[in-house]
């Protein structure tokens, strides 16, 4: 136990320990920052990957950890979409999963707002055309928010959740 | 125990009459066997205690237009010197039957369901003629690797639905869980059925991320695929990029420069390092142990941190290309990333004593998912969970590519096969990256880092290339087109091969102990999907 305690005192605090976002971050349309107005101070996310590498979804589990803590500025994870304000889906949307996309969408309440995280989620990316994919995401369910990059870094998903915050462009 | 060239002496006398050797490729032997003898073959390189040939690879290739013909291949790693040994087998004209090794061997029972689904051809006597990658809502006849099927067709939507294996019985209900997962991975359904707490049995529905990376690939050109590549599975990057790079560069015959070799080992353990100290905290945190957690994910993006200093991607993107690699590292940046990793290794060090000691979490990390080693062997398993269960399989020792020739790793091997083991295993191999990595800034010979690749390697030439990523071997198919042109690529990621064994490990386990299990699997749905 001891060790445990020293371990964490010897730690000392890292939240904030990252380089500053660089990429500009579009301006978030009047829509979305009409839609996002209720879920200004806290925001429940609920992520759904339709067929990314996976890299977007570990810069979003990056973002829950004690480097970026998302969660020091009401924003949480959580685990159903009926507990959920928004989606941040990646991927280019396979054909396989297209189903389950619009089944989640269904079952978010409303309101609601959609986080079309990364290149894939927003353009099909190197996916683009292919038998397997059906994507975007906006061909699907209406898109209010995009993240580009392929990934994004967490601290470029950070930047893009502040302005939502503040609902400003 | 014999090596490749005896077990092709002792095939020959066996089965004479229906195999013919073919010219090696790249010094792997090869052998042409007729269609009908494939399975007694197959059959007795697997079973003969002189040879115990393990499935390494199963793959069709469709050789039209070129011929009107498709060609199965297999490929086996023989049991002592882990030679490599293909057998091929032919289809002519019309034919689309051919005959299962399933029955015979485990291993096989994805690649030809897989290779059914992709190319239309008929496993005969397979015991599961279910759909794999094409899910039942895919219309009749669509097989997207036949050359006759456009990369870009839109698939109709057709009624259908998938049949799980059902155990019947008082007392007996099934648990869905997925595609969509609680927390943030990929998408994947597992379907289990259980009596009160116990696994009676698990059946894992997959494929929903299937993006059609292999139609892809035969879009590309060969010195211009690496991105897509690099974007098969995210979290192995280099793994992927440098197993694809090395089929290329042998099909073309490009000496890479010894600079450019060690730097790819470099960033290979570096890759290992974060994924690896990742899933150390994510097993921890999977039974409520937040604080290894915490730690683990800090020192995780210190290394993010660092590769994006290094590369400008956090994922080391960009990294390798065919010929050699696509920017150097000055000595300072070197001798930077080993005192960064001297900061973390005592502080690994320390939490990972914390972590051993504590008993409630050996309670509940010991004799949790046992994977046996004759189920891991049966079913090919290899990698880290290979490694945990008694399987000693690295090819960075057994194949060395990029620098390895000149830095031998030592291979960690666990006996056990449970969460724990695989834990430890990992644990092991931090330590060993970072001595690697520290071995390479002092052994790092000066020098070019790129040559370009010259000339076009004739259409239907093709190489092998295998790469022990963090989570075990990754292996390319790259065969060559018209024009520079892919006609096939084939991609295997070790998680292929290591999702059908948590099928086992989980049995008799109770269903809250399943998110644990699969962590210390960790495997990718991605790179499964493809």
């Amino acid at each position: 136990m001891l060790r445990f305690i020293m371990k964490s005192l010897k730690t000392g605090v890292v939240t904030g320990q990252h380089p500053n976002a660089e990429a500009p971050q579009g301006p978030i349309s009047p829509e979305a920052a009409k839609n996002t107005k209720p879920f200004r101070r806290s925001l429940a996310i609920r992520e759904v990957d339709t067929g990314s590498c996976n890299a977007c979804e570990m810069e979003m589990n990056a973002l829950a950890n004690s480097v970026y803590d998302v969660e020091r500025f009401g924003v949480h994870i959580v685990a159903s979409p009926r507990h959920a304000d928004a989606l941040v889906v990646t991927g280019p949307v396979t054909v396989n999963m297209e189903r389950a996309l619009k089944d989640v969408y269904e079952q978010t309440p409303d309101p609601k707002i959609v986080i079309a995280l990364g290149d894939c989620a927003i353009n099909c990316g190197m996916f683009k055309g292919s038998y397997a994919v059906t994507g975007p995401v906006e061909r699907h369910i209406p898109v209010d928010v995009r993240i580009p990059g392929c990934p994004p870094r967490p601290v470029e998903i950070l930047t893009a959740l502040q302005k939502l915050r503040e609902g400003t462009g | 125990m014999a090596d490749a060239q005896t077990a092709m002496t002792q095939l020959k006398e066996v089965y004479g009459d229906s195999i013919v050797e073919l010219t090696p490729l790249n010094g792997t032997p090869r052998l042409q066997v007729k269609k009908d003898a494939v399975p007694q073959v197959a059959h007795y390189l697997h079973t003969h205690p002189n040879l115990l040939g393990a499935l390494s690879l199963l793959w069709a290739v469709d050789h039209r237009p070129r011929e009107t013909r498709y060609e199965i291949l297999y490929l086996f790693t023989l049991a002592e010197r882990k030679d490599w040994l293909l057998l091929s087998t032919d289809l002519h004209g019309e034919d689309r039957l051919f005959r299962s090794i399933t029955p015979h061997i485990h291993a096989a029972e994805w690649y030809e369901r897989e290779i059914r689904d992709l190319f239309g051809l008929i496993p005969i006597g397979h015991p599961d003629m279910r759909r794999l990658v094409r899910h039942e809502h895919w219309p009749k006849g669509s097989h997207p690797l036949k050359k006759d099927f456009r990369w870009d067709t839109v698939l109709e939507r057709v009624q259908g639905q998938h049949v799980f294996r059902h155990i019947e019985g008082e007392g007996v209900f099934e648990v869905a869980v997925g595609p969509i997962h609680a927390g943030i991975i990929e998408p994947g359904h597992f379907r289990f059925s259980v009596a009160g707490e116990p696994i009676m049995q698990l059946e894992i529905h997959h494929f929903w991320k299937h993006r059609g990376v292999e139609k892809l690939f035969e879009r590309q050109q060969l010195t211009e695929a690496v991105p897509l590549a690099e974007r098969v599975s995210g979290d192995t990057t280099v793994g992927h990029s440098l197993a694809y790079c090395q089929a290329v560069e042998t099909l073309m015959q490009v000496e890479v420069p010894r600079r450019a070799r060690y730097l790819r080992s470099f960033f290979l353990e570096l890759e290992r390092l974060y994924n690896h100290l990742g899933d150390v905290g994510a097993i921890c945190n999977d039974v409520a142990y937040a604080l290894a957690h915490a730690h683990c994910g800090r020192m995780k993006e210190q290394i993010m941190q660092l590769h994006d200093r290094l590369t400008r991607s956090r994922f080391l993107r960009g990294v390798n290309r065919v010929g050699g690699v696509g920017s150097d590292l000055t000595n300072e940046q070197l001798t930077q990333t080993v005192a960064e990793l001297d900061g973390i290794e005592p502080d690994f060090t320390e939490l990972e004593k914390i972590v051993l000691a504590d008993a409630s979490l050996a309670d509940r990390l010991e004799t949790t998912g046992v994977l046996l080693e004759r189920i891991a062997w049966d079913h090919s398993v290899m990698g880290v969970v290979g490694r945990a269960s008694g399987i000693e399989r690295d090819i960075r020792r057994d194949h060395p590519f990029a620098a390895y020739d000149e830095l031998p790793p030592k291979v960690v091997l666990y006996r056990y096969g449970d969460v724990r083991a695989r834990m430890r295993v990992r644990m092991d191999e931090i330590h060993e990256s970072m001595r690697l990595i520290r071995e390479i800034r002092q052994r790092i010979p000066q020098g070019p880092i790129v040559v370009q690749p010259t000339g076009e390697p004739a259409p239907g030439t093709w190489a092998l290339s295998a790469v022990e990523g963090w989570r075990g071997e990754i292996l390319y198919m790259v065969m060559a087109g018209e024009n520079g042109g892919i006609h096939r690529c084939k991609v295997r990621d070790p998680s292929f091969v290591n999702w059908p064994a948590i099928q086992w490990a989980v049995l008799g386990n109770i269903v809250p102990d399943f998110p644990v299990i699969n962590k210390s699997f960790n495997m990718s749905y991605a790179g499964n999907d493809l």
